[in-house]
């Protein structure tokens, strides 16, 4: 019984669509900023991982349901997001800091200090 | 999808009336979901009344609006780009029934807004007869 209600729930996984999620980068002077659509989903539902400085993004999203409704109109499908993004080499890898907020994930990434604008005092001769 | 949830304040109204029962309505969705003025909706109806889930991600629920009037359902809000712009979006709907005003119910979690559209009960009256 329990094997049958697990595969079905495998099913049902395999049986979302893949998506890659809206996002963008600003760059700042100390870090930056890369934000991601994940309309949705719940912090639990979002595992990002960092390998060889590539950062994946992967999430899914959950529909309510609402029992004894029939679905009249349906435009929101259930998905699973994927997204990989390559980090360039002078972006701190261990102060990246994650957010989520609105149904948005903020990812902050500063850069290392060496890239870093500095200002250059100048001594009068 | 029935008549009644058509969005309306469509400015391509008079092409979906003409092309009638050809999913045109499907591609105009489409194309203004794409340019992000038009939050995808799933619509639920019971007896009890309808449930409407949209989504609105990275939108402040602060400057989210669900406005209705005279059974129209209106969603619409402001999101904020990343540099600094804003899109406004909007989008209405026809309610099918009355409505009891004061139990409708909208709340917002991770990006997805729900409304919940309570029916008014229908007043039965019997009337009697009289004879004559």
């Amino acid at each position: 019984m329990s094997l049958m209600k697990r595969s079905e729930q495998n099913v049902q996984k395999v049986n979302r669509v893949e998506l890659t999620p809206v996002s963008r980068v600003q760059e700042g002077e100390e870090a930056y900023t890369l934000t991601v659509e994940l309309p949705g989903v719940s912090e639990k539902e979002i595992e990002l991982t960092l390998e060889n400085k590539v950062l994946s993004i992967t999430a899914e999203n959950t529909l309510e349901t609402f029992k004894d409704y029939t679905l009249v109109l349906n435009e929101l499908p259930e998905v699973r997001y994927r997204a990989a993004f390559d980090l360039p080499e002078h972006v701190d890898t261990d102060s990246i800091k994650a957010a989520h907020k609105n149904g948005l994930l903020i990812l902050t990434l500063p850069k290392r200090e060496e890239v870093k604008p500095r200002r250059i005092a100048i001594t009068a001769g | 999808m029935r008549a009644y949830l058509n969005t309306i304040s469509n400015p391509w109204r008079v092409f979906d009336e003409l092309m009638g029962d050809f999913p045109f309505d499907l591609f105009d969705t489409a194309l203004r979901v794409r340019a992000g003025r038009f939050p995808r909706v799933n619509v639920w109806e019971s007896e009890d009344g309808l449930a409407v889930q949209a989504e609105v991600a990275g939108v402040d629920p602060e400057k989210l609006d669900v406005v209705i009037d005279a059974n129209v359902l209106t969603i619409k809000g402001e999101r904020e780009q990343a540099d600094g712009g804003r899109t406004e979006f909007q989008r209405s709907f026809n309610l099918p029934f009355e409505l009891e005003d004061s139990k409708i119910k909208a709340a917002v979690k991770n990006g997805l807004l729900t409304v919940t559209i309570p029916r008014k009960a229908a007043e039965k009256r019997k009337i009697a007869i009289e004879k004559l």
